[in-house]
């Protein structure tokens, strides 16, 4: 027959066995928990290196769109080399799924738009974009970088 | 479980950080970013929106996009004259004197303002996590008064949060920095963000924070700093084409991007490329800006905003009634103090303390109340807390070399195990030393202990199979385990107290292998030469024993030469090591060539030992690997 103090040590240890079973379900949820996350914020991470060196094509994009607004002013042999460098620019982010979209024309739309500016328009409706100074891309579904707008007061 | 965040609520910018697996983590919002702007902006639609969003739309809709409310929050109407004429929307005096802001014929109150900024954060916390989140630690600048805080407490309330605590800025930072811990420590918090100046001092004592001090520039920031490259840039491209770029509102956005990128660059670089192609045009056709700042430049153009960090440090010194000499500890927050001229100013405000800082500064804030959250929700204490080995455990192989079973810093209770074999032909035993440490060789390091597995059975060399497992437990009890696959005999060594060294001994055994990372590196790599050379002048000796007369004539001759002369170079105290390296190679040669016309005329000529030293991969176990125990004498 158990005495007081054996069968409340009994007690006690039971306690601490349920205490340590918790602490080592705990750590093995802890760790699936982190299995998880490592896997989930490593691709994450690729799809944010990616995205900011994809980023920063868009800004040699920007510069040869600019160029192609002033080809007139180059001799044609010249032009139609740079245009050709263009197009082959466009293709290379187009096989990464970079496409750019079209505002002039649509509702200002912060979700895809930044707005730089307001003014008079006789052809636009107030509250739609009407001059684009930086044009938008997604990538895939995703939002790569606003279009930067004007807008119809 | 609902989850307990900590948020930093920013003038220009605010973070949301969560405990995961009892670490602090900062949540990336739902545009990929972990900053969310402090912007709330309402649309003529009608239309609520907060952060980047609202940024966005912010130049079209001036009058009813709200940022900045941190600094109207809890004040009175007539104490915030000088802000409001700074902001476009329209402030106006509420009852007894409060703030509120006119939007669409309707009053909003900073409150109510902030609240849809933390309401934002716990969401994205909340998707995030897959986790409702219902409890949050926000924080405060250190100077905010009683009411200031209490309306910050009533925002977090109005957003459906339920507010454990408000905590200081400074206070966070320094929790994030573990400074908690430090005993009887006197810290100062310079922060410096993207548009405001704080510094703190702050009294830290067995958890207990007390701020002495605070000082600070309401308006000076990071973003001063890209205006002064800016203004640079214009005024060049003025001066070089006589067009003012900052006219052209597209032209000086352009300028302002660059900037900031020229900015961040100049942090990691001495120089920084500006290269804006068409930025303008006139009636001689396009215009570009191509410049370079260096840092030196960059430290020039901006002396003044860093001469006007030093008032806030010294009046904070001075108010709480101590000097330099008696910070124990600097912390440095907020972006800007990436900038290497702040950093070299804080050193020399600090009697050249190295500061604490992080890669992220900007987000210290967050994390630390993220922290604070972790403990007052309860979520701190169930972690099971892991050591972790402070040093590299491994064993001594042939030629003197380590070879590391267990790296530094691997989390315990770990086990890992590795296959060797011996070293030479017919070896009965061989030696286990159990080594820690980080230096390539095995005499540099420290032996935590000796043992002889004896026994083995008599064969070739690299053929016997002997497992080596390194056990540490919890309590960093290790236990070293050698056993012969062939037999199953098996010794053993207990070490403990393999973590328990201090933390000088441990950095300085760390810093010692740094010291000497390349001359350990090309020992070890005559060591692998010798080793290299000995195996493939025993393959081959043994190849053409085996193969008897069927060896060719003149290739046994070149052979026997080329191992006559390994021997030699091997008995060298200091060979030439590239031709060891390439007598090695010729031999080895000559072995795989033997091998091809052995297997031919003699299909079931047995397993060949081939010319690898080691035992053969594959043969066992996968992680057999070239190393072999030195030969027991």
């Amino acid at each position: 027959m158990a005495t007081e103090t054996e069968s409340s040590e009994v007690e006690r240890l039971r306690q601490e066995l349920g205490r340590e079973h918790d602490l080592y379900l705990r750590a093995l949820a802890d760790f699936d928990n982190f299995r998880r996350r490592t896997e989930r914020d490593r691709a994450a991470a690729a799809q944010r290196e990616k995205r900011a060196y994809l980023l920063s094509m868009l800004d040699l994009l920007d510069g040869f769109d600019r160029a192609v607004e002033h080809l007139d002013e180059a001799p044609e042999s010249i032009a139609e080399g740079i245009r050709v460098l263009h197009r082959q620019l466009l293709g290379m982010l187009e096989a990464q799924g970079v496409r750019p979209f079209e505002s002039v024309g649509q509702p200002f739309n912060p979700e895809v738009h930044e707005g730089i500016g307001s003014e008079q328009s006789e052809n636009f409706e107030t509250g739609t974009v009407t001059h684009e100074a930086r044009r938008g891309y997604r990538w895939g579904e995703e939002l790569l970088r606003p279009a930067r707008v004007r807008v119809a007061q | 479980m609902a989850k307990a965040v900590g948020i930093d609520l920013g003038t220009t910018n605010s973070v949301v950080a969560v405990m995961e697996g009892g670490k602090p983590t900062v949540v990336i919002n739902s545009e990929g970013s972990r900053l969310t702007p402090s912007v709330v902006g309402f649309t003529p639609a009608g239309e609520r929106l907060v952060g980047q969003l609202a940024k966005r739309q912010a130049v079209l809709n001036p009058e009813n996009t709200i940022y900045s409310v941190k600094r109207f929050i809890g004040r009175r109407y007539s104490e915030v004259q000088s802000e409001l004429k700074n902001v476009p929307y329209k402030v106006v005096p509420g009852p007894n004197d409060a703030v509120r802001f006119m939007i669409m014929g309707r009053e909003y109150s900073p409150e109510e303002i902030s609240s849809m900024i933390l309401r934002r954060l716990a969401d994205d916390a909340a998707k995030y996590l897959g986790e409702k989140v219902t409890d949050a630690v926000i924080t405060v600048p250190a100077y905010f008064n009683d009411a200031q805080r209490t309306a910050t407490k009533d925002a977090g309330r109005i957003a459906g949060l339920n507010v454990l605590r408000i905590i200081n800025e400074p206070t966070a930072a320094a929790l994030a920095y573990g400074l908690d811990k430090k005993k009887n420590e006197t810290v100062l918090v310079f922060d410096l963000g993207g548009g405001t100046f704080d510094v703190s001092i702050l009294d830290v004592g067995d958890g207990v924070f007390e701020v002495r001090s605070t000082s600070g520039d309401t308006h000076l920031g990071g973003d001063d700093f890209d205006k002064k490259i800016v203004d640079w840039m214009a005024e060049e491209f003025q001066r070089n084409n006589g067009i003012d770029l900052r006219k052209d509102r597209q032209a000086l956005q352009r300028l302002t991007e660059a900037a900031e990128k020229a900015k961040v660059e100049l942090s990691g670089a001495l120089e920084a490329r500006i290269s804006l192609p068409f930025i303008t045009a006139d009636a001689n056709g396009p215009k570009h800006l191509e410049m370079t700042l260096t840092r030196a430049k960059f430290d020039q153009l901006t002396a003044d905003l860093v001469e006007r960090c030093v008032g806030p440090v010294k009046q904070a010194l001075a108010d709480a009634t101590i000097t330099e000499r008696d910070i124990d500890e600097v912390i440095l927050v907020g972006g800007a103090t990436r900038i290497p001229a702040v950093q070299a100013l804080v050193r020399k405000l600090t009697g050249g303390k190295d500061p604490n800082q992080s890669v992220n500064p900007d987000e210290m804030v967050a994390i630390g109340a993220a922290i604070q959250a972790g403990v007052l929700a309860g979520e701190v204490k169930g972690v099971v807390l892991l050591d972790v080995t402070p040093l590299s455990l491994g064993i001594e192989t042939l030629g003197g070399v380590t070879t590391k079973l267990i790296d530094r810093n691997t989390t315990i209770p770990a086990r890992k195990s590795e296959v060797f074999s011996t070293a030479d032909d017919n070896q009965t035993a061989v030696d286990v030393h159990v080594l820690q440490g980080e230096r390539e060789l095995a005499r540099d390091n420290r032996t935590l202990g000796n043992f002889r597995l004896e026994g083995i059975q008599p064969a070739p060399r690299g053929t016997p199979q002997i497992e080596v497992a390194f056990d540490i437990d919890a309590n960093g009890i290790l236990t070293v385990t050698a056993r012969d696959q062939q037999t199953g005999k098996e010794q053993k060594v207990t070490i403990s107290g393999s973590t328990q060294l201090s933390k000088e001994e441990v950095d300085r055994m760390v810093k010692d292998a740094q010291a000497h990372v390349e001359e350990d590196k090309r020992r070890r790599e005559e060591v692998e030469v010798r080793n290299h050379a000995d195996s493939a002048a025993y393959q081959v000796e043994r190849q053409i024993r085996e193969m008897g007369d069927r060896v060719p004539a003149n290739e046994k001759a070149r052979a026997e030469q080329l191992i006559h002369e390994v021997r030699e170079a091997l008995n060298n105290q200091s060979p030439d090591f590239a031709r060891l390296r390439q007598l090695a190679s010729d031999l080895q040669q000559i072995g795989y060539a033997l091998a091809s016309s052995a297997s031919q005329p003699q299909p079931a000529g047995g397993p060949s030992p081939g010319a690898r030293p080691g035992p053969q991969p594959g043969a066992a176990d996968e992680e057999v690997i070239d190393a072999e125990f030195k030969q027991t004498r």
